[in-house]
């Protein structure tokens, strides 16, 4: 399977763009305001049993910067090179199998999605939390950014326009930035919402980065991964293979 | 050899394409020639893989183009319309992902062979987009080339660059001839396919209104043009000889054209429609 050069690609591109400083504040605006504004000034305020709030929050944060930029990088770079650019078009008309598009660009996307990610793992460890960084850890926020980037896929194959994306992304990805245990817990929320929100893979991620255990509900959350992934994968390699103009 | 039958492709309620059948062999410059809307690129997408027809098959030595796609890709180079090009990566990093893709052995030294070429050699480590636009239509050529192709699909190749950069262009695809190579070509432009073109087919509203070597249409027209304004007119004439021409323009008060028959009269003759914008 010839992905290599798709992913080469990404890298390539993702490298330029590192050299630009607006690029990376622009992508980690959101996870770094929210870092210092609810860590460090809401934090000294709110109180959670047994863990300090930017204990708490830090785990969420890794978590919802990684699934945003494994996805954002994802969805628009395939929406853009798609309608735009065309630059798509030269991995259709070249001898490489949908599963190798589809691997090359959910690896791009989980390089970016963990690049961010250690960014701000970094930054929260400077400032004091502590977090417990087991395998199961690192093996959770992988297959977070892999899912996420696959789903990205699906939706940079979907949009007919770059507003579509904008709108997979508010109706998609925001509210399970807002509503799966990044910031606060939910299962003191109305029924049925908390049973709802078990079912997104966000939940699931946010559970294995704060609580990195070898339990049977680590288990199940890691098993709930794979199957979102499995799931994102399958679809966004049957989208590729179908596509034609 | 190139083999398309009742080729179709049908958008909505738009038939871009319509039963199109014919037969490229090996070693050939095919010209396909129409105005913008006849089915040209919509031809080279389904042959190239990228559109699926709504009826009818074609198969490119023998591998059809929907069944057998990656036999197809690995015998096609394809230098779109648009500028695809990676515009943040250098002359070679586009050369390299593309080869890298169609896993070219001995890639380097092919990049830096096709940029010698391409004259492109001094900025290879240049990224795209301070490139001109000439410069940029000569690297897409060159990428399509990386993969040795047995068949190169051209599509309009030479459109907007100015006549002097054509001509660059021109004499490297008849190059390509020389190496054996398949080439097929959409052009609007006349003295692209007159000048190129082994054989041309006319399109035009999807269909295939004629097919042969340039020559041998513009000799079934024969003769000669006049054309003529007059207040703001403008006439137009098709006749066989000189001295009828002559006898034809006669009869004008302005300024009077006459020319020899070419294949936008061929294609004026046939769908009543001018080529050229």
């Amino acid at each position: 399977m010839n992905w290599f050069p798709i992913y080469y690609r990404e890298i390539l591109l993702f490298q330029r763009r590192l050299l630009r400083l607006g690029y990376v504040v622009s992508a980690l605006f959101a996870p770094l305001l929210y870092l210092l504004a609810f860590g460090l000034g809401l934090g000294k305020r709110v109180t959670l049993p047994g863990i300090s709030y930017l204990d708490y929050l830090l785990p969420g944060l890794i978590a919802m910067t990684s699934m945003t930029n494994s996805y954002t990088w994802v969805a628009n770079g395939l929406t853009v090179g798609r309608l735009h650019f065309r630059t798509f078009q030269v991995y259709v008309q070249s001898p490489v199998t949908p599963a190798a598009i589809m691997v090359g660009q959910t690896l791009a996307g989980l390089t970016r999605g963990l690049f961010a990610a250690l960014i701000i793992l970094t930054l929260g460890l400077a400032l004091g939390s502590r977090l417990h960084l087991e395998p199961i850890f690192l093996l959770a926020l992988l297959l977070n950014c892999a899912l996420f980037a696959a789903f990205g896929v699906i939706v940079g194959m979907r949009s007919r326009s770059h507003e579509d994306t904008a709108t997979f992304t508010n109706f998609f990805i925001m509210p399970m930035a807002f509503f799966c245990g990044t910031f606060f817990p939910v299962n003191e929320m109305p029924w049925p919402i908390p049973y709802l929100i078990q079912a997104l893979p966000l939940t699931h991620t946010n559970h294995l980065l704060r609580w990195p255990a070898y339990t049977t509900d680590s288990l199940i959350s890691l098993a709930v991964l794979l199957a979102y992934l499995i799931a994102c994968f399958t679809v966004g390699m049957k989208i590729i293979d179908r596509y034609g103009e | 050899m190139i083999t398309t039958h009742d080729l179709t492709k049908i958008y909505g309620k738009v038939t871009a394409l319509d039963g199109l059948t014919l037969e490229i062999p090996r070693g050939e410059i095919f010209g396909l020639l129409g105005p913008n809307g006849a089915g040209k690129t919509t031809t080279i997408k389904i042959l190239t893989t990228l559109a699926r027809p709504t009826r009818g098959w074609a198969t490119i030595h023998g591998f059809n183009v929907v069944t057998q796609r990656l036999e197809v890709k690995r015998l096609i180079g394809v230098c779109p319309q648009e500028l695809n090009l990676d515009r943040e990566l250098t002359a070679f990093e586009n050369l390299k992902i593309y080869g890298m893709l169609h896993r070219v052995p001995d890639l380097k030294r092919r990049i830096r062979d096709l940029l010698e070429l391409g004259g492109l050699a001094e900025r290879a480590r240049d990224p795209v987009k301070g490139f001109s636009g000439g410069m940029q239509r000569r690297l897409l050529i060159l990428r399509a080339l990386v993969s040795r192709p047995q068949v190169l699909f051209l599509d309009e190749p030479t459109v907007g660059l100015d006549p002097q950069v054509r001509r660059q262009l021109w004499n490297l695809i008849q190059d390509f001839k020389a190496e054996g190579i398949t080439v097929v070509l959409t052009t609007h432009y006349i003295e692209e396919a007159e000048l190129l073109a082994d054989r041309v087919g006319i399109l035009s509203r999807g269909k295939l209104i004629a097919l042969d070597r340039p020559a041998a249409l513009v000799a079934n027209l024969g003769g000669y043009a006049v054309e003529s304004t007059c207040n703001g007119r403008r006439s137009y004439h098709l006749v066989k000889d000189k001295s009828e021409a002559v006898t034809c323009s006669l009869g004008e008060d302005e300024e009077v054209l006459i020319r020899p028959v070419n294949l936008e009269d061929v294609f004026i003759k046939l769908t009543g429609e001018r080529l050229s914008p």
